[in-house]
């Protein structure tokens, strides 16, 4: 049984439809990735599967059970919006929110300690939350989601804000709280993010879900469209070439698109006549291409 | 039960360690201190300051001025009849001509030797020329009226000798006459009951009821102001969707209203504590003792019910600013959606202030029943006349109806509310979206 199983649910506001019957599992130690346009239905997904508001249809099950308040103190979410009293010391509120979790007093102060010391930020048990920089606040959000180690983490656009080096180190943190067995629901705008983290991911569009499954398969799905080729010297020509669609020149060589996979042959081949070639790749889509594809399409 | 009472803590803690609550207790002891001081002080100030103000009048016998003269004369002579007189006159030689003796009295107000002086002028039917006060201030009343009284006894006393009546007969005719009022109850009173109430009581009763008015309506204003802002910002820091995922909303805003009683309880505490160390200072002892203030008169069971309604109306008027504090989203915006409720607060404050005099008027008996008007207004009517049992009971019986009420509905509208962003919802939206939440 996984630890979080989301069937069909639905949520109206009024007379708008703000899910449309969308259903997800997510695994023990899985990151599963949330992903859509603006207002396409991810906080309001993951607001249901946090009980803050109730489903119109479907239901949600945690660890085959169905949501009651014992269930809160196994969650930890962070909100996409910062989620922290500005004016209070970092310690006074994330001990208080441990408190409310069921935790012991000592024990968040000892579960608080143990994540400043790891994200190397020691000093700020002191601090209030309104003397930290944006991306600091986001880390001592995120330690309010974890610091009862939750079963069940929903991370609402976790990264936004930070810099590339603090980046690295949430997502290594996510990966080490995946790694021991933490389900994870990931929301995000940015596709490497998920293509690094995630095993599955549902992209909704319009409070429907588009798309969904495990990543390698999806790509499967998508024809490799592109061949990046380096050589050493000018290769002509290559418009030539029969299902040739596109090229597109960068300072490392030639982008191609291609009709279909077997064209790759024929441009590896009319190059190697030319010049010596450092690189070629026919490369499978990125996640970004496909997400594009899939809600782009449906703009027009 | 656990969270509700790591809600309270954390509430309590905050606040109370909170620069602006330091600062604001401190503040309003020492003016409290201040307060209670004030009458000794002005003793102390009154003592130093009772000198005789100089009043200047011309001496004269010449024709025109010797009516005159022989007035201020009979004035001053009774002036300095007085043990601390409050006037004291000043005769000034007639210079010959009116002119010149304007200037003189003139040059001696400018020199600080008098405050004023009089002038007198043709004969009236009250026995005394007609006298003018003439000064450089404007509003002399207590001089003019000191002067008028004295003038008054002096006729009725010159009067009374004429007409040969003996000492006694004197003595008699000058002793006020004065009579005792009691206020008594004829059915069951509900305060203390069937002993009435005498003057002095009274007036204690009524120093109690302000008082305690007073009290209600701070914490009333001070701590639903705080609560409402509290939630309004832990919305607009979306703490509230934490917390939500943390506490079931009730426990949480019940921790909220409660904690925030109990920083309301400390304030009121330290203040009434400096008061009555201030009032049992020796010097403030003996002060208070002259009034007839003795707090041991006070009745308890006038403290019993005022209590009741302190409780009641505390937990009314704070369930209401928790729920408009839910459904604003942004600080600016709070004032203008908790105006309702401070207008029936001042509604209720002002109807039992200004009725403090008409305790039994037929505005006090019917809103010491309505709900957010009767923690203010039936204190009042307790204090001040005997409200039958029945009536009290009835008042704080409707109040805990109407708190049930209010919690069920500010419940269900924080539920909701707490998660509405955007603008301030409208009744409309508030009630589509709870049947969306299904709360």
């Amino acid at each position: 049984m996984n630890p979080l199983v989301v069937d069909k649910v639905v949520k109206q506001y009024g007379d708008k439809t703000a899910v449309n019957g969308i259903s997800l599992e997510v695994g023990k130690g899985e990151i599963y990735g949330l992903l859509g346009a603006n207002g396409a239905g991810k906080t309001t997904t993951m607001r249901m599967v946090l009980g803050l508001i109730y489903p119109d249809g479907g239901s949600i099950s945690y660890n085959g059970k169905p949501y009651s308040t014992e269930q809160l103190h196994n969650m930890g979410y962070l909100p996409e919006e910062r989620g922290l009293y500005p004016k209070i010391k970092v310690s006074d509120q994330l001990i208080y929110l441990g408190q409310l979790r069921g935790m012991s007093k000592k024990d968040a102060d000892k579960s608080l300690k143990h994540w400043l010391d790891r994200f190397e930020v020691p000093e700020y048990y002191n601090k209030r939350v309104e003397e930290l920089s944006k991306g600091n606040q986001q880390k001592i959000g995120f330690i309010a989601a974890v610091i009862h180690s939750p079963q069940i983490i929903v991370l609402d656009e976790a990264f936004s804000g930070l810099d590339p080096v603090n980046v690295e180190l949430l997502k290594s943190t996510v990966k080490e709280l995946r790694d021991n067995g933490t389900s994870i629901l990931f929301s995000t705008h940015r596709m490497e993010h998920v293509e690094e983290l995630c095993r599955n991911i549902t992209i909704l569009h319009r409070s429907n879900a588009v798309l969904q499954g495990n990543i390698k398969e999806l790509k499967k799905r998508f024809p490799r469209e592109k061949v990046i080729l380096s050589t050493e010297n000018e290769v002509s020509g290559l418009d030539k070439i029969n299902g040739v669609t596109n090229i597109l020149r960068h300072e490392y060589g030639y982008e191609l698109s291609i009709a279909n996979e077997s064209v790759g042959g024929e441009i590896l081949r009319h190059a190697m006549d030319q010049s010596v070639i450092t690189r070629f790749e026919i490369k499978e889509p990125t996640l970004n291409e496909i997400f594009i594809k899939t809600v782009g399409d449906r703009h027009e | 039960m656990n969270s509700f009472w790591t809600v309270v803590g954390f509430t309590v803690k905050n606040k109370v360690k909170g620069k602006a609550f330091i600062i604001s207790t401190v503040v309003l002891a020492l003016i409290i201190s201040i307060g209670i001081n004030l009458p000794y002080i002005f003793t102390q100030f009154d003592n130093g300051a009772k000198e005789a103000k100089n009043v200047g009048y011309i001496q004269s016998t010449s024709e025109e001025l010797a009516l005159g003269t022989s007035t201020a004369e009979q004035l001053k002579a009774y002036y300095e009849g007085q043990e601390a007189p409050s006037i004291k006159l000043v005769a000034y030689e007639d210079k010959g001509s009116a002119e010149q003796n304007e200037k003189q009295l003139k040059q001696a107000i400018s020199d600080g030797d008098i405050a004023g002086y009089l002038e007198f002028g043709a004969l009236t039917d009250s026995g005394f020329p007609e006298v003018t006060y003439k000064s450089e201030k404007l509003m002399e009343y207590s001089l003019t009226s000191s002067i008028e009284s004295s003038l008054s006894i002096i006729r009725q006393s010159t009067i009374l000798q004429n007409a040969g009546l003996t000492e006694e007969q004197m003595t008699m005719l000058n002793t006020p006459i004065s009579i005792q009022t009691l206020q008594i109850s004829t059915g069951e009173g509900a305060g203390s009951i069937g002993d009435g109430k005498s003057v002095d009581e009274q007036g204690l009763n009524m120093g109690v009821v302000y008082f305690l008015i007073i009290l209600l309506f701070m914490s009333v204003m001070i701590s639903g102001q705080m609560i409402a802002s509290e939630i309004t910002a832990e919305k607009s820091s979306r703490v509230m969707e934490i917390l939500i995922t943390s506490v079931a909303p009730l426990k949480q805003m019940f921790g909220k209203i409660f904690g925030m009683f109990i920083v309301v309880i400390i304030q009121l505490a330290t203040y009434v504590i400096v008061m009555l160390l201030n009032m049992n200072l020796p010097h403030n002892v003996e002060t208070f003792a002259s009034f007839n203030i003795n707090l041991s008169d006070v009745d308890p069971m006038l403290l019993v019910y005022s209590l009741i309604y302190f409780l009641t109306g505390f937990f009314l008027f704070a369930t209401m600013f928790a729920a408009v504090g839910s459904l604003v989203s942004r600080t600016e915006e709070l004032g203008q959606a908790v105006m309702p409720i401070t207008i029936i607060s001042l509604g209720g404050f002002y109807i039992s202030m200004f009725s403090i005099s008409t305790p039994d008027s037929l505005l006090v008996k019917v809103t010491s029943f309505i709900p957010l008007f009767s923690p203010f207004v039936m204190p009042l009517r307790l204090g001040l006349t005997d409200p039958s049992v029945w009536e009290v009971l009835a008042s704080i019986g409707i109040l805990l109806v109407s708190i049930y009420v209010a919690v069920w509905f500010s419940a269900k509208i924080y539920r909701t509310g707490v998660l509405m962003y955007g603008k301030r919802p409208s009744w409309k939206e508030l009630r589509k979206a709870m049947k969306a939440y299904k709360v």
